[in-house]
Parts: structure tokens; C-alpha cells; sequence
């Protein structure tokens, strides 16, 4: 009994070797992974088929399968106005909000993993509070409005230069690297930026990348704040540039589905990516030898 | 006044260099401060007034009358703890599934499977298409004549309304809907975790002997601790506020509301008639912040007292 | 040590919380756009300022194709005749219209607003006289936070008729914006051909409905549709119901408040009993899962007999079926012909000046081509309203089929009803019909008629 035990749970060990036994787990594996997968390929599949249909078709038959597959609804997205610049406004708010989200971050996460200084905790508590914070969308209207940074690239990007869950998953990490790691540096006479940026930032990669994704996905596909803070066509993020764009986000599901299949993508090649760090295997090994 | 404790190695130098760390740290809790909290507190002063938010408008202090109203007045207080209610239970299942299925799930995608690569990015979708787009991706999935789901029903000799029936069903729907669309981050955030266990700690074990299960409860669990902390953290205090999905697949129907809709449509008038009333949304966010601090504290406390047995 | 800390903690939240609040309270120092002033122009109100400056006239509109559509061609006649006018249209999601309404006046960054914050009504919902403890709408409370201009005494008000200025555009006696249409939403699309097809005359009263949809059903066809996925298509879809049983809506409002009438009683509770008959035997099964645009689709198809729901619906069923031989009616929700002679609806979108704009001859002057009678029957042929200037016509299909009812066209309840404070999730019983199984748990009219008057005088009664 235990033995079946054993080998049931060995399969959620990690972990491998070259015997029969871990074929088996294996193929068992890929057979849960399998199941669950259908419950994601499906709906997105869906989500394709839709996309390939005019309205009236969608209307008549949302379930079904395309009668005349067409790409119109991706072309006339494409085809609007002013689309490279409204991509590039997307690109360039993520881009740079979180960058300087990232490193600041960084300095923050560290000290309060390490509790330096007294009163880290305290910091730490009040990160923690601000995921429970309701949403404060007048008051900090109001605050860039009398900043006299409303209708501003740099008053925008303002906005998500904070991102609580992002600081906690970077606390929690490194709480998991070693303290033995910053003695031996200390004792090497190395300084204290230098640490952080040329040690811990690489050792922590998986935590960063993992954070960048998130804080990405949330600039990226964020609607309601441009249509508040951008005013000014030339301002304007890709999201906001698509509502304009009739019936997009509106009740033209056909029409919703395209858009944001192509809006999806950068941010799924920005996952791909990053997945090689966030599952880097570098760490192992390195930290502990 | 010695701020820096004597963990803090690197200052040799003067009482200057031993405060770099503090420095650093300065502009981004000084950006929280300004950006988040600051913005925060004033919800909290507005909910004690009759702010309208319009410029022009005059602000008057009322006290606790926001806060009467939304909780008291009539049978507000039937209905808000029935709505309370149902968002701990919504909270309860959504947190210990989700975080069951997003620790299976990277343990499985932990191993050189082929294409596990595939099916990390696949599950990860979700999260990317946002909320919009899931509730649209299961409106379709969830049609009651037609849909893949109602096939699947009727293989089976099943026959419903989904969405759109009985309150408790659709409920449970949202239930579904909400873990399959969060366990990607539950997933990335375990996967990254198990990156610092080195292989060399398994060798060790089994070495000793340890079986499967033991390999598990000593090595594997006790290293995932900060991601455990985090997921346990993210999962409640997420679940707790969610309401978008609600919006999304079933809008506003009685008996299923959860105090973040709740909050929601006081706040822009999807009950009755709309009125701009800055002062009362902030109460009842202010609320549903309270409810959620006392769980939040508890989860923490959880978080916290795990820290000291494995770290 | 850790006091210090604390001081300096709360010495930064104090400032920031300064600087936030500080907008709320007073008029904030707020930045307008990089659009320069408008020269203090003595032009005379219907034409732009003589002087050709540049002007930026900013005006915001909910998302509505139709609409976009047509502002796009009228914009450019716009700038063609004020040379130096752009005009800037700003397109925002009409759930988010109230947010940004708010923060665009507050940052005194709009010059136009189209008005239509849900339920998008005009100046409806207004508190009336018995009511007590409730709050302003938000119409109101833009008017007395000074927010909009007074066009009383401009010209262009006079192009429309005189109801829609009394109901949907005054507040004490002065005029604070322009109704450019009406929407009914009480009657209900009839399949002339399935009724021929099925030998089943128009119903006029209630029990006419209900055998003429036992007989349709029998015939392997189905009765009634609407978009039951989205859930208010349900109960909009009663509205003609609602209005045929108490045709006096404005005094149904006040009955309920009063106490003389209530949902448990008379004809409050046959109203629900009926409401339970048309969501049980009426509605086709299956309409759990159709969205509202599906459900026209859906009815588009031919296999359904009638789908009550508002007029918008009608372009969107020219455009699903073209060749469809449809009508439009009121619902036949009594047994008295007489009641059920009545279209009930509301007024919709509305137009304003934000009150401090530095560009009010040119707002005004846009406004007053708005309401230029050729340009405004342009507008309804391209948005399919129901006109509100005498001398506009329509002349589609749907206007021929509404056209004799136009004289008995009446504000609905919806419009009246403001539920007062503290009342349970379930006082709101004229949406009832979309509580009955399947799509909610009551399968008991008494009892859910008890229950509605239980929570309505929860809140009557409250302080």
C-alpha cells in the first residue's frame, strides 16, 4: 500500500531517473497535463473562431465553426489610423514604467528581505496593506492634476510605478537566497550597490522576470486610466487607440476578439522569452555550493 | 540613532555609507507613498464626507452616515452579509483549489517533459487575454445550447442553464472560471520558487533512503516556503476583492453578488439610480478594505508563523 | 530610532495626503490643454468668432457607432464652415462615462459633452415630491456644482419640441441642454410572416397573447425571444407589460412610495403573476444563453413569433435580415384594448456646454448646428431615434411602423422610479420577470410578490 503510495506521489517529487518507473510517471503526467490542457485549448479556440467571423455570422451562431473564415476583423484593426504610433506609446509606457518599477523595486525588496534597519517590517506590513487598498481612482486624479501632470507621458507612467504584488514576490524570493552569500561578499570588502546589481539581481532573475511579466500585462491591456489621464490623440496607448475604433470593446465580439489576439501577442513573446529565466535552472546549485 | 541593524554588513565606512541602503530605498517608497497610499488615505477621509467628487461641489463632513447607510440603512445589512458571506466561501474554494491545482501543475512542469514549455505558456494565457476577454472565452464554452460544455453535459445526461440559471450554479461557474484563470500566475510563481532547490539537497535524501513522499514533505516543501507565503498571500487577498469576472459572465443578478461588485455598484450607481458620490463609494471600499485586512492579517499571520518553521 | 522614523512617516503621508485632497475641496489650479484661448468674441451666437483663431472645440461622446459615424462626416462640414475650428472627439466606453465626465470638467479639459450616463435618459429619475432620504441624480448635481452652461434664451433650444425640452432638458425653470432623440422600448417586434403562416391574428389583449402563443408553440414554432444572457433584455421586454397594467407610470412611482400600491396586492400582483407567465410560457427555452444582439439575430432567423424589446433593435434586424416582414406594437399586456395603445420609453442622449469653456460661441455655435433641422434629419435617419423636433421625419421602416403610435408615446417607469434607501435587493419587483426560474430561484408569484413588498418597505420605512 505504501509502496503504491510511494509511487503515486513519486511522481510529484521532482526530479528524475533513468528507470521504468519514471516512464511511467511520466506518461501519467502528460496525460493529467493533457486533460487539463483541453479546458485551455478549447475556449481559445473559440476565441480564434470568432475572431474569423463577421458579426452577423457570430450573432446568428456564436458557438459554431466559421462558414467563410476571413481575416477581415484583423484588417480592419490594423487599418487604423495612427496605429504604429499608438503602438509605439504602448510599447514605450511599459517599456520605461517597467523598467524603473523593476529597479526601484529592487532597492526596496532587498533591504526589507534582509530587515537592515529597523522599521522594515513596518514597510513591509504597509506594501502588504496596499494589496488590500480599495481603488483610489479621483483622489489620485486629482493628485496629478495638481501635480500639472495630467495629459502627460510622464504623469501616465507615474501611475505604474508601483505594484505591491510585485514587491512581495521579490521579498519572498530573496528571503530564499542565503544570508552566508551577503556575509561572504561583505567580508571580500565588496559595497553594497555593487552587491545588489551584480549578485542578488542575477540570482534572482526567476523572481524578476515573473514580476516584469505581470507589471507588463497590467500597462499593457490597461483601458480605463488613458481614456482618464490622455487626453491628446498622440498620447494615446494602443488600448485606448481601439475604442475609438467602432465597436471594438463595445458589443462587436468578433471585432473584440481580433484586437486583442493581436494585442496579445507581444506580450506572449515577452513570456516566451522570459520563461527561460523564470525556469532558468541557473540557480540551482549555484546558491547552495 | 543607529537605524541600520548590525545584520547590515557593508557600511564600513562612515555613519554616510552605512545609510546607502536607505537611500536607495528612498524613491521607491517615496513613489508608493505619493501614487498608492497617499491616494488611499484620502479615500479614507472622503468616506467621512458627502464628496461628490465634481469640482464645484461643496464637501461637507457627515461623520459616520456613509458608513450607516451602507451597512445599516434598512435591509442593507441582510443583504450585505449575504454578500459577505458568499465572497468568503468564493474566497475559501478559489484559494485552496487554485492553489492545489498551480503547485500540481508546476511540479508536473517541473520535469524535463517534452514541450513543457507549451503547456507553461498555454496555461499562462489566461492571464495575459485579461478579464474581458475570459468572461467572453466562457460565455462561448458555457452555452447552454450549443457550447462545448453542454455537449459535454449531455454525454453524460446533464442538462443546464450555466450562466445564466440558478444563482447557485452560476456562482460555481465563476468559481471555475476564476481558478482556470489565475492558477497560470499560482503556476509561474511556484515554478520560479523551485528553481533555488538544488539538486544536490534530493541527492542527499534519497541517499538516506527517503521515499517519494518523504522527499516531498522535507526537501520540496520546506524550500518552496517563499512561494507558498506568496501564493497563499496573492490567492486570498485576490479572491477577496475579484468581482470583475462576475461582471463579466453573469452582471448584476440577486444573489450572487460578493462585496467587491457590491462596492462597485454603489460606487457607479449599477443599483437604482446612479449618482456621482465620491464619499459613499469610498465608504463601502473602505469596508470591503476592513474585511479583507482581517482575513489579509490572518493569512499573513499564517505566512509568518510557516517563515519561522522553515527559514 | 523608531520614533523618528514614525515622524518622518507621518510627516510624508500628511503632505501627500494634503496635496490629494486639497483638489476635492477647492477649485484645483487646473491645466487645460494645449488648445489657446478663444478671443472674447461679440459674434453673434449661431457663428464662430469673426476673427479665423485657432481653436480646439473638445467634445466627448459615449461609444455608439452610429453616432461616431455620423459625427465624423459632420465634424468635417463643422470645420469647413468655422475655418481655424478643429474639433477634437473624444470616444469613451459608455460604462466609463461618469468617470470621465468627472475628471474631464475637472480639469476643465471639455468644451461639448454628450450626455448619456446610464440610463441615459435625459434629465429622468429627477427626485420628486413624495419621495424623501433619496439622492440627486447626477444631471443634478453637475447643474448645482455650476458645471454646465444655462442655454435658456439660445435659439437653437426652440427647434425642439416642447415636451422634450420641459422633461429631458430643464432644472427650475432654466434650459441646460438639447434631447436629440427618443428611444421606446415598451412594444415588441411582430413576425408577420410566421403569424400568417401559423393562422394566428395580431393579439390586441392579454389573452389573446396568451392562446396566440399556446397556438404558435403547438405549430412547433417558438413564441417569444430576448437576450436572457444579459439579463436586463429580460425585463425590458416587460416594460410594455409594465405599461399596459399600470398606465399611469409616473403615478405607479408614486403608489409604491405612498403605499397605495404595492407588489402584493390588486393588480401589483397580477403584474407579477403575468411577469411569471411570460418568463415560464412565453420566453423560448434556450434564452439564458443569447446575448441581446443574438437574440435579434436569433429572431432574424424566422422561427419566432414575436420578440419584445426596445426600437434600437430594428437596425440591427435590417441588417441580420433585410427581407424580413416585421412590425412593431405595443405589447398587449391588458385585457382592456385601451391600455395597450400606449408606446413607453425615455428620451436619450442629450448635448451640454461645459459651463467654464473658453470657447462658448464656438460650443454654442456647434450645438446650434446640431439642432439645424437638416442636420439633426440627417442625425435620426443615421441613428435610427425617434425624433424630438416637430419637423423631423422618419422614414424607415420602423418609423412607418411607430408613426400612429407617436401620439401616445409617454415617459416610462423607469425613468420616474427612484427606490428609496435601504430597500432589499428585491423591492425592485418591475424587474421581476427576470427573476423567475430559470434564470433566478422564485418559482412562486405570492411569494416573490410578498418578498418585493417585504424589501421595498424595508426601505420606506428606514431612516
Amino acid at each position: 500500500m505504501t509502496q503504491k503510495l510511494n509511487s503515486l506521489i513519486g511522481i510529484f517529487t521532482g526530479g528524475d531517473s533513468a528507470s521504468a518507473r519514471s516512464r511511467r510517471l511520466k506518461a501519467l503526467s502528460y496525460l493529467v497535463l493533457g486533460i487539463i490542457a483541453v479546458f485551455y485549448l478549447w475556449p481559445l479556440f473559440m476565441l480564434i473562431t470568432t475572431s474569423l467571423k463577421p458579426l452577423t455570422e457570430y450573432l446568428k451562431d456564436p458557438a459554431g465553426l466559421p462558414t467563410a473564415p476571413s481575416l477581415a476583423n484583423f484588417a480592419e484593426a490594423w487599418e487604423l489610423a495612427n496605429f504604429p504610433q499608438y503602438l509605439f506609446n504602448s510599447a514605450f509606457y511599459t517599456a520605461t514604467a517597467t523598467a524603473i518599477f523593476i529597479v526601484s523595486s529592487l532597492f526596496v525588496a532587498f533591504p526589507i528581505a534582509r530587515d537592515y534597519f529597523k522599521g522594515s517590517n513596518i514597510i513591509l506590513t504597509l506594501y502588504v496593506i496596499a494589496l488590500f487598498l480599495p481603488p483610489a481612482l479621483i483622489p489620485q486624479f486629482q493628485l496629478i492634476l495638481n501635480l500639472g501632470l495630467y495629459n502627460t507621458r510622464i504623469g501616465y507612467i507615474l501611475l505604474f510605478l508601483i505594484n505591491p504584488i510585485g514587491m512581495i514576490i521579490m521579498v519572498n524570493y530573496i528571503k530564499s537566497i542565503p544570508r552566508e552569500l551577503d556575509e561572504a561578499a561583505a567580508v571580500d570588502g565588496a559595497g553594497y550597490l555593487r552587491y545588489v546589481l551584480t549578485i542578488i539581481f542575477p540570482l534572482i532573475r526567476p523572481a524578476v522576470a515573473t514580476v516584469t511579466v505581470l507589471h507588463a500585462i497590467g500597462i499593457w491591456n490597461e483601458v480605463i486610466l488613458p481614456t482618464i489621464y490622455l487626453t491628446n490623440a498622440d498620447l494615446y496607448p494602443i488600448t485606448r487607440g481601439m475604442i475609438v475604433f467602432q465597436g471594438v470593446y463595445g458589443n462587436n465580439w468578433p471585432a473584440i476578439a481580433a484586437a486583442v489576439l493581436m494585442l496579445m501577442l507581444p506580450i506572449l513573446v515577452l513570456f516566451m522569452f522570459l520563461q527561460r529565466y523564470i525556469i532558468s535552472g541557473l540557480t540551482a546549485g549555484a546558491v547552495k555550493g | 540613532m543607529k537605524i541600520m541593524r548590525d545584520s547590515y554588513l557593508f557600511g564600513s565606512g562612515g555613519r554616510w555609507q552605512r545609510l546607502t541602503p536607505l537611500f536607495l530605498l528612498l524613491p521607491g517608497v517615496l513613489l508608493y507613498f505619493l501614487i498608492a497610499l497617499g491616494p488611499s488615505i484620502a479615500t479614507s477621509y472622503f468616506s467621512f464626507t458627502d464628496a461628490t467628487g465634481l469640482r464645484g461641489a461643496p464637501v461637507n463632513w457627515v461623520g459616520l452616515d456613509n458608513y450607516k447607510e451602507f451597512l445599516f440603512q434598512g435591509l442593507a445589512s441582510r443583504d450585505n452579509i449575504a454578500a459577505t458571506l458568499r465572497t468568503l466561501r468564493f474566497s475559501a474554494l478559489v484559494t485552496v483549489i487554485q492553489f492545489t491545482l498551480g503547485l500540481i501543475i508546476a511540479l508536473l512542469l517541473n520535469q524535463k517533459l517534452r514541450g513543457r514549455t507549451f503547456f507553461r505558456t498555454l496555461f499562462f494565457i489566461p492571464v495575459i487575454l485579461g478579464v474581458v476577454i475570459q468572461g467572453l472565452m466562457w460565455r462561448l464554452f458555457l452555452l447552454p445550447r450549443g457550447g462545448p460544455m453542454a455537449t459535454m453535459f449531455g454525454w453524460f445526461g446533464l442538462q443546464s442553464e450555466f450562466l445564466g440559471g440558478q444563482p447557485n450554479e452560476a456562482f460555481m461557474w465563476v468559481i471555475v472560471v476564476q481558478i482556470w484563470a489565475n492558477v497560470g500566475i499560482t503556476m509561474v510563481i511556484f515554478l520560479s520558487g523551485m528553481q533555488t532547490i538544488s539538486e544536490e539537497l534530493y541527492e542527499a535524501a534519497r541517499i538516506d533512503g527517503a521515499s517519494n513522499w518523504q522527499l516531498f514533505r522535507n526537501v520540496t516543501w520546506p524550500q518552496l516556503t517563499p512561494a507558498i507565503n506568496t501564493n497563499f498571500l496573492l490567492n486570498i487577498v485576490g479572491s477577496l476583492q475579484a468581482w470583475q469576472l462576475f461582471y463579466t459572465l453573469i452582471g448584476y443578478k440577486p444573489g450572487t453578488q460578493v462585496l467587491g461588485y457590491l462596492v462597485f455598484a454603489e460606487g457607479f450607481g449599477q443599483t437604482g439610480s446612479p449618482a456621482f458620490r465620491q464619499g459613499f463609494a469610498a465608504a463601502a471600499s473602505i469596508v470591503l478594505f476592513f474585511i479583507v485586512l482581517i482575513i489579509g492579517a490572518a493569512a499573513n499571520k499564517v505566512v509568518s508563523w510557516n517563515e519561522q518553521r522553515y527559514m | 530610532m523608531k520614533s523618528k522614523w514614525f515622524g518622518l512617516m507621518s510627516m510624508l503621508l500628511v503632505v501627500v495626503l494634503l496635496v490629494s485632497a486639497c483638489g476635492a475641496a477647492t477649485e484645483p489650479a487646473a491645466q487645460p490643454t494645449e488648445a489657446p484661448e478663444a478671443p472674447a468674441a461679440e459674434a453673434e451666437p449661431t457663428e464662430a468668432p469673426a476673427a479665423a483663431e485657432e481653436v480646439t472645440l473638445r467634445v466627448l461622446v459615449h461609444q455608439n457607432p452610429p453616432l461616431t459615424e455620423y459625427l465624423e462626416q459632420f465634424n468635417a462640414a463643422f470645420e469647413a464652415a468655422n475655418p481655424g475650428v478643429t474639433v477634437d472627439l473624444s470616444i469613451v466606453a459608455p460604462g466609463d462615462m461618469p468617470t470621465v465626465i468627472q475628471t474631464r470638467l475637472t480639469a476643465a479639459d471639455v468644451d461639448v459633452i454628450d450626455y448619456c450616463v446610464a440610463p441615459c435618459a435625459g434629465f429622468s429619475n429627477a427626485i420628486q415630491p413624495y419621495m424623501s432620504g433619496v439622492d440627486k441624480p447626477t444631471w443634478q448635481q453637475l447643474i448645482e456644482a455650476n458645471l454646465l452652461m444655462d442655454i435658456t434664451d439660445e435659439p437653437f433650444v426652440q427647434n425642439f419640441d416642447e415636451a422634450s425640452i420641459q422633461d429631458a432638458a430643464t432644472f427650475e425653470g432654466r434650459v441646460y441642454a438639447i434631447n436629440v432623440g427618443r428611444v421606446s422600448y415598451s412594444g415588441m417586434f411582430v413576425n408577420n410572416d410566421l403569424l400568417a403562416d401559423v393562422g394566428v391574428a395580431l393579439p390586441t389583449t392579454w389573452s389573446e397573447l396568451v392562446s396566440a402563443c399556446e397556438t404558435i408553440v403547438d405549430s412547433g414554432n417558438q413564441c417569444m425571444t430576448a437576450g436572457g444572457a444579459d439579463v436586463w433584455p429580460i425585463f425590458v421586454g416587460t416594460y410594455g407589460l409594465l405599461g399596459a397594467q399600470f398606465p399611469d407610470q409616473a403615478g405607479l412611482s408614486e403608489g409604491l412610495w405612498t403605499g397605495e400600491i404595492k407588489w402584493n396586492e390588486g393588480k401589483g400582483l397580477e403584474l407579477i403573476e403575468k411577469f411569471q407567465t411570460f418568463t415560464t410560457e412565453m420566453l423560448e427555452p434556450g434564452v439564458t444563453g443569447l446575448g441581446h444582439n443574438e437574440a435579434t439575430a436569433r429572431y432574424a432567423g424566422g422561427d419566432v413569433a414575436f420578440m419584445p424589446t426596445g426600437v434600437w433593435q430594428a437596425p440591427v434586424l435590417e441588417e441580420a435580415a433585410p427581407e424580413f416582414d416585421w412590425t412593431y406594437v405595443p405589447f398587449p399586456g391588458s385585457d382592456d384594448a385601451a391600455d395597450n395603445q400606449y408606446l413607453f420609453g425615455k428620451y436619450d442622449m442629450s448635448w451640454m456646454i461645459a459651463a467654464d469653456t473658453p470657447h462658448a460661441d464656438v460650443a454654442k455655435a456647434y450645438l446650434a448646428a446640431l439642432a439645424d433641422p437638416d442636420n439633426y434629419q440627417e442625425f435620426v435617419d443615421t441613428t435610427g431615434l425617434l425624433p424630438t423636433q416637430p419637423t423631423a421625419t422618419l422614414d424607415s421602416k420602423l418609423g412607418q411602423a411607430v408613426k400612429p403610435l407617436l401620439d401616445n408615446y409617454l415617459v416610462g417607469f423607469e425613468q420616474y422610479w427612484v427606490p428609496p434607501k435601504g430597500a432589499g435587493q428585491w423591492a425592485d419587483a418591475w424587474q421581476a420577470s427576470a427573476w423567475f426560474a430559470p434564470f433566478n430561484e422564485w418559482t412562486d408569484a405570492k411569494e416573490l410578490a410578498d418578498q418585493a413588498q417585504a424589501d421595498l418597505e424595508a426601505g420606506l420605512t428606514s431612516e
